[in-house]
């Protein structure tokens, strides 16, 4: 057993590495730097996505005649890792790993020709659309109905919290299309224009300042049968897939690390020494240290084709703790610099500041905005109890 | 990167659990705690017999040729089963001092019989007063005192360290039964047994000296770490087994009509209570793969290990002990003596404070607080 990278890996590194040099250009690392909310401003992603499609890395997890990479699980782990030390905007999300993985397995060969391409290439932007006001954690109980007329489903009710659902011309949403038996089974899984008569999209913006997430309405919206994933009825199965993309999948550790590097400078340069702060701070980098074991032990598990079990909700509970954690002791740390509330959105074009102040004005805002991550894709409650069944048996 | 155990290791594994499910179950515990000797000769000589006391010594040294995670390994094992033997002080610190240490001859003279189980070692380092070496003629003369040297009562010989007159550190062979020398005994608060020693003019033959004149103090760093990364090993077991005997007991246990646990608030803090156990297993791997790596990564993987698994067994032993009610307030389940395995794991070798304070110093470095855990080729 050992921790070392072998020569190829070092190899594909610098690779990666030479790569983002020139894909992460300083003006678009520091609009990432600068990103208060939880994903990237898809403009921001928009570039770097054009040089992930010029390279052909634009959907990694995918398989190669798809325009995957089909990297080994440590050749991923380190494009993640890279892609956060170099400060790549995240792209891309809700496409590559969401609906990519159920197009792949559930869609049929048209329903892969109509909507890959557009994921790869990064014209097509899409937003997930589950969370109902009254379905939240109980997503089985969603009412939004869907009534079969000929080719069509006409649609009608609401969705909520859905995130970019102003900046996406696509949704995939969760339907009911039956109100017979049990719940699960009267729920399918189809595919929106987001520019279809009878969407409505309305702004909710989150308490940090940052408009992320909307309401979409609909009303009497005719959508194709044809843009239905898998079977009538048969959406739940899907839904549940995508989840386990959504929840643990992702690495996150690349990410977390970068967060607590600055965090590391940012304790340096205003509180060397408050006692307090360097250990808290130290207590999270053993947290930190902690969750990456995990999780390449994680891959090394994939790696040599075992099942890592039901880690992905271990591994969602941990980070999503930790981004909290060190986006908290950010603010802390800062003293009263932590009261200068700047509302404008985005902080990169807002702001003209020597980059250390720039960066001050960002830690109250993604203390906020943080406090997103225990409670989007499953909340810390849910994988919790996911784990009491299957981790403990109860 | 590889981080799957491979067949050998389930072996052992399975062996080490196997024999001590059968042959050491809490009863027997109890009564080696309570015993002159306070452990077994017994088990000792089965353990000789199984090749456990070789593990991690170099086919060359009389050993097995295993690593830290075979060592790992059984040490989480003897933590899940609450083991007493001095396989810590004499293998580990002992052993591993002579191995690092010793020139071919002294490893020849004291690994042999260390290995067959005939003689046991103890590392008396921690300093109650200075400790001080002194050639006289062909002799070392040994003045100093030590604290707290983990089982000691129950050594053959003593490893001793002590400042040398040019003001490097050395190790001493020491017998116990050395003129001079003074042991007071006393019983940990897991079982275990310390002693504190006084040395007043030990004479030891030049030869004592483990390996000749090079300073010591990397190799006995490098030693106790790699104690630390075991005794580690040893809080993971006992905070898997406390996990594992809550649910249990909240499944068995019923009250309002139903068992414990299908509470949710119980169901979900045994959650927290595993997720805390695996934690400190990974943070504990982490420190065994890294014992041979770049020192900065050893200590931040060691120190970060130490303080990450000292809070997380804190955390699962009050939980374990809150969830049981009274009864885990008490000596009569084997909960009560896994807490207090990770209350000393908590305070020997440098406690969870002064290992965090450790770690701190060495992720200042944003070039270390950045890197990932994956090491480079050349460094590996
Ligand atoms: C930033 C962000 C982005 C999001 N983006 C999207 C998106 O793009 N598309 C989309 O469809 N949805 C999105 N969501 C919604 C997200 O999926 C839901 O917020 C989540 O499923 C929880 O539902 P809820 O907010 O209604 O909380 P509720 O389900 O009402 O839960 C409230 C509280 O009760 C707890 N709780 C609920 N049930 C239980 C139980 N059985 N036992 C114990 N505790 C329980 C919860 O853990 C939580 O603490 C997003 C959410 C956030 C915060």
């Amino acid at each position: 057993m050992d921790l070392s990278l072998t020569q190829d890996d070092i190899k594909f590194r610098d690779e990666v590495r030479a790569f983002l040099k020139d894909a992460v250009p300083p003006d678009m690392k520091r609009s990432q730097a600068l990103t208060t909310g939880f994903s990237s401003e898809p403009e921001v992603a928009a570039g770097f996505h054009k040089s992930l499609v010029k390279k052909g890395w634009s959907v990694p997890s995918w398989p190669r005649q798809y325009g995957g990479t089909e990297w080994t699980p440590v050749q991923s782990y380190i494009f993640d890792t890279e892609c956060a030390r170099a400060g790549a905007p995240i792209y891309n999300g809700a496409g590559q790993r969401m609906v990519g993985p159920v197009l792949l397995k559930y869609g049929t060969d048209a329903q892969k020709q109509k909507y890959l391409p557009g994921i790869v290439s990064g014209d097509d932007h899409w937003a997930q659309g589950y969370s109902e006001p009254g379905s939240g954690s109980d997503l089985a109980s969603l009412k939004t109905r869907a009534i079969s007329d000929g080719d069509d489903y006409i649609v009608n009710g609401q969705k909520i919290w859905t995130t970019f659902g102003h900046k996406s011309n696509r949704l995939f949403a969760l339907v009911r299309t039956s109100t017979e038996g049990k719940r699960q089974e009267g729920i399918s899984f189809i595919l929106l224009e987001m520019n279809t008569p009878g969407i409505t999209v309305r702004p909710i913006v989150g308490n940090g300042g940052d408009h992320e997430f909307n309401e979409v309405f609909f009303d009497n919206v005719r959508v194709p049968k044809s843009g239905r994933i898998g079977e009538e009825n048969k959406g739940w199965e899907v839904a549940k897939y995508l989840l386990e993309f959504e929840r643990g999948g992702a690495l996150q550790a690349g990410r977390v690390r970068a967060q607590f590097t600055k965090l590391v400078k940012l304790v340096q340069a205003r509180c060397p020494d408050d006692q307090a702060v360097i250990s808290k701070l130290a207590e999270l980098g053993t947290d930190l240290d902690a969750m990456e074991m995990i999780d390449i032990s994680t891959l090394s598990a994939l790696q040599s084709g075992a099942n890592p079990g039901p880690v992905s909700s271990l591994l969602k509970l941990r980070w999503s703790q930790l981004r909290q954690d060190i986006s908290e002791l950010a603010v802390d740390a800062i003293g009263a610099d932590a009261l200068k509330f700047i509302p404008e959105r985005p902080l990169f074009e807002s702001l003209q500041l020597p980059p250390d102040e720039e960066e001050m004005l960002t830690q109250t805002p993604r203390y906020l905005n943080f406090r997103a991550y225990t409670i989007l894709g499953g909340t810390s409650e849910i994988q919790t109890g996911i784990l009491a069944k299957a981790m403990l048996g109860l | 990167m590889d981080l799957q155990y491979d067949s050998a290791h389930k072996i052992l594994r399975e062996t080490a659990e196997r024999f001590l499910s059968e042959k050491y179950d809490f009863r027997t515990f109890r009564k080696t705690v309570d015993s002159d000797a306070g452990y077994s000769p017994d088990v000792w000589a089965t353990f000789a017999e199984m090749g456990w006391l070789a593990m991690p010594f170099s086919e060359e040294d009389g050993g097995l040729g295993g690593g830290a995670v075979e060592v790992a390994i059984l040490m989480e094992c003897f933590g899940k089963n609450l083991v007493v033997e001095p396989y810590l002080a004499s293998v580990v610190l002992g052993g591993g001092l002579i191995a690092t240490l010793g020139t071919p001859a002294q490893k020849a003279e004291l690994l042999g019989p260390l290995v067959e189980g005939k003689t046991k070692l103890a590392f008396a380092h921690d300093n109650r007063a200075p400790t001080k070496a002194t050639l006289r003629g062909n002799d070392y003369v040994i003045a100093g005192a030590k604290a707290a040297v983990l089982s000691a009562p129950m050594a053959d010989t003593l490893l001793v360290s002590a400042t040398l007159t040019n003001g490097t550190t050395g190790v001493f062979v020491v017998p116990v039964t050395s003129s001079g020398l003074v042991l007071r005994p006393y019983r940990s608060v897991d079982g275990n047994r310390l002693a504190d020693i006084e040395l007043t003019d030990v004479f030891v033959p030049g030869p004592a000296l483990l390996g000749g004149n090079g300073d010591a103090t990397q190799a006995i760093a490098a030693v106790i770490d790699r104690a630390i990364a075991a005794m580690s090993s040893d809080a993971v077991g006992a905070m898997s087994a406390m996990v594992t005997q809550t649910i249990e007991y909240t499944k068995m246990r019923v009250q309002f009509g139903q068992p414990l646990s299908k509470f949710q608030l119980l169901a979900h803090r045994m959650v927290d209570m595993r997720v805390a156990e695996e934690e400190a297993r990974a943070s504990c791997l982490l420190a065994t793969l890294s014992l041979d790596g770049p020192a900065d990564r050893r200590t931040r993987a060691v120190s970060g290990a130490k303080a990450k698994i000292g809070r997380n067994s804190r955390f699962v032993a009050q939980q374990a002990i809150q969830t049981h009610g009274a009864i885990g307030t008490t000596e009569e389940l084997p909960l009560g003596a896994f807490a207090k395995r990770c209350l000393a794991y908590e305070i020997m070798f440098g406690s969870t404070r002064e290992h965090l304070r450790r770690y701190s110093a060495v992720i200042a470095d944003p070039a270390l607080a950045s890197a990932g855990l994956l090491l480079e080729p050349a460094s590996a």
